[in-house]
């Protein structure tokens, strides 16, 4: 294969973990921005709906999701400075060596 | 002490020079969006990025020796010196060292004068290939590697540099396209405040990443010097003393801010919001983490501007200043070859007047370069008062452009 052709599998792999992540994780936010929005009500909104409480909970469990996302982020930067690296071959994450 | 000793003494002095420059020239990458935002006052950002700089840089327990190989061959596979470099006591490769990390800094240190975040590890490989040139001739440079994977000057430096900014590009702008949407509804100002949070949080990933990766590059190099001066032996393992002047080098260059390239980026491409500053960084994380993890070599600084670029663009209504946005590509395409004319210069006249004199007269040259264009940067200074001013009062050019744009907005 030429280089070009390497240069490019390597970019649409990672075009798409960049999407999955770094466009998805902060649209989990944004939905948890929303949901906390529609929970506090009032000036939150620009409907100033009433509050919902259910949105508080959908909110945290969105943010939660999120910080998963970057606390995977932060193992994936720590395990390679020791000569690791993280597999997703079975499903969830798992440190193996490099 | 011997002629060799004191040269070695110099690439060390400037290894760390330039880490230096790598910090501050960086900085930008990760906290020019949470500084425009005003997510972080500027002396936190700066502050913060350079704490994670430094932890980043001691995480990296792994050794980076071999990172010239990528473009240059002067070392064998092991990351042991070519012998041929080190039959005169290590001076050959020490001075092609030197000269390519001096081309590194002029450059790195122009690009800030002007306020381009160009790539400082283009800078640095482009000096080394120059020095190469002029030391080894053309044959001493890895161009493509071997055609079994993505190697040398082609795989390893240009094609990424290609690809990696319409990447993250593309990433922050769909993440900004649909953070708006999502957020339809929502009062502004409760919108703001939470993502400042996300962009903190996402703005420290980056600068903990870039920690790890760029000091390593510097360690790499001071090692390869010291093996080749006879001095270190074992390429399994850096000497600590490396390792944490190399951690404090490039965390202290961060602190320093480079708030010509922080302004550039902050405020000079795009208006961000805090929204869209989100989406930039988390963009730039993730490109730049996956594609450590795929071995795809990346510049933060190509990944963080396509970011940026990105988030103006996914953003409804939002104005790109694509003027700004050509000048910086521009100093990419030019970053390596300049860096690598600067470098073979040095090399050629390091070796015309040749040994520890040589190496002394390019050394001194590099400290009267650098205060020439320190001492012009005071003429128009940038720091942390006024490195979020309008960016259109700024430049006398930009001016005409106002009015078309302020009445289009």
């Amino acid at each position: 294969m030429s280089t070009l052709g390497f240069a490019l599998e390597g970019a649409w792999k990672v075009l798409a973990a960049g999407l999955i992540l770094g466009a998805g994780l902060p649209v989990l936010f944004a939905l948890g921005i929303r949901a906390l929005a529609w929970g506090a009500g009032g000036a939150a909104e620009v409907s100033h709906a009433r509050p919902q409480p259910i949105g508080k909970v959908v909110a945290y469990a969105l943010f939660a999701i999120v910080v998963l996302g970057v606390l995977l982020g932060i193992t994936f930067i720590v395990a390679s400075g020791f000569g690791k690296t993280i597999s997703f071959d079975h499903l969830y994450p798992v440190i193996v060596d490099k | 002490m011997t002629e060799t000793s004191v040269i070695l003494a110099l690439v060390v002095v400037t290894a760390l020079g330039f880490d230096f420059t790598n910090g501050f020239h960086d900085t930008a990458n990760a906290m020019a969006t949470s500084i425009a935002t005003r997510a972080l006052r500027p002396r936190t950002a700066v502050a913060l990025s350079g704490i994670l700089n430094l932890l980043g840089a001691f995480l990296s327990v792994e050794v980076a020796l071999t990172v010239s190989n990528a473009v240059v061959r002067i070392q064998n596979p092991d990351g042991t010196p070519k012998e041929s470099l080190t039959a005169d006591g290590g001076q050959a490769l020490l001075l092609i060292v030197l000269a390519g990390l001096i081309g590194g800094i002029v450059w790195n240190l122009l690009t800030w004068l002007f306020g381009l975040p160009s790539s400082s590890s283009h800078a640095l490989f482009g000096g080394l290939v120059g020095a190469t040139i002029a030391g080894l001739g053309w044959a001493g440079v890895n161009w493509n590697g071997n055609g079994s994977k993505l190697d040398g000057v082609v795989g390893k430096v240009i094609l990424p540099a290609l690809l990696s900014p319409v990447i993250a590009g593309v990433v922050a702008a769909a993440g900004t396209w649909l953070i708006y949407k999502v957020t339809v509804g929502v009062a502004q100002r409760f919108t703001e405040n939470g993502f400042r949070w996300g962009q903190i949080g996402s703005a420290s990933l980056v600068s903990l990443a870039h920690g790890t990766n760029d000091a390593q590059k510097t360690m790499g190099v001071i090692t390869l010097a010291l093996i080749a001066a006879g001095d270190w032996t074992d390429t399994k393992n850096i000497p600590f003393w490396v390792k944490a002047s190399c951690a404090l080098a490039i965390a202290l260059g961060t602190y320093l801010g480079g708030w010509r390239i922080i302004r550039t980026l902050g405020k000079g491409l795009v208006e961000i919001a805090p929204p869209q500053g989100m989406a930039a960084e988390s963009s730039s994380a993730a490109v730049i983490l996956a594609s450590s993890h795929l071995g795809f070599a990346l510049s933060t600084t190509h990944v963080a501007t396509g970011s940026i670029l990105g988030s103006g663009v996914g953003k409804p209504g939002a104005k790109v200043r694509w003027r700004v946005a050509g000048r910086m590509v521009a100093a990419w395409l030019i970053t390596l070859p300049a860096a690598a004319v600067v470098g073979a210069v040095m090399w050629y006249l390091g070796d015309f007047v040749g040994g520890l004199a040589g190496a002394s007269v390019i050394f001194a040259l590099l400290l009267v370069l650098a205060a020439v264009m320190w001492l012009r940067s005071r003429v128009k200074p940038v720091d942390q008062s006024n490195v979020n001013d309008e960016w259109d009062t700024a430049p006398a050019v930009e001016d005409e452009r106002v009015p078309a744009g302020t009445a289009a907005s």
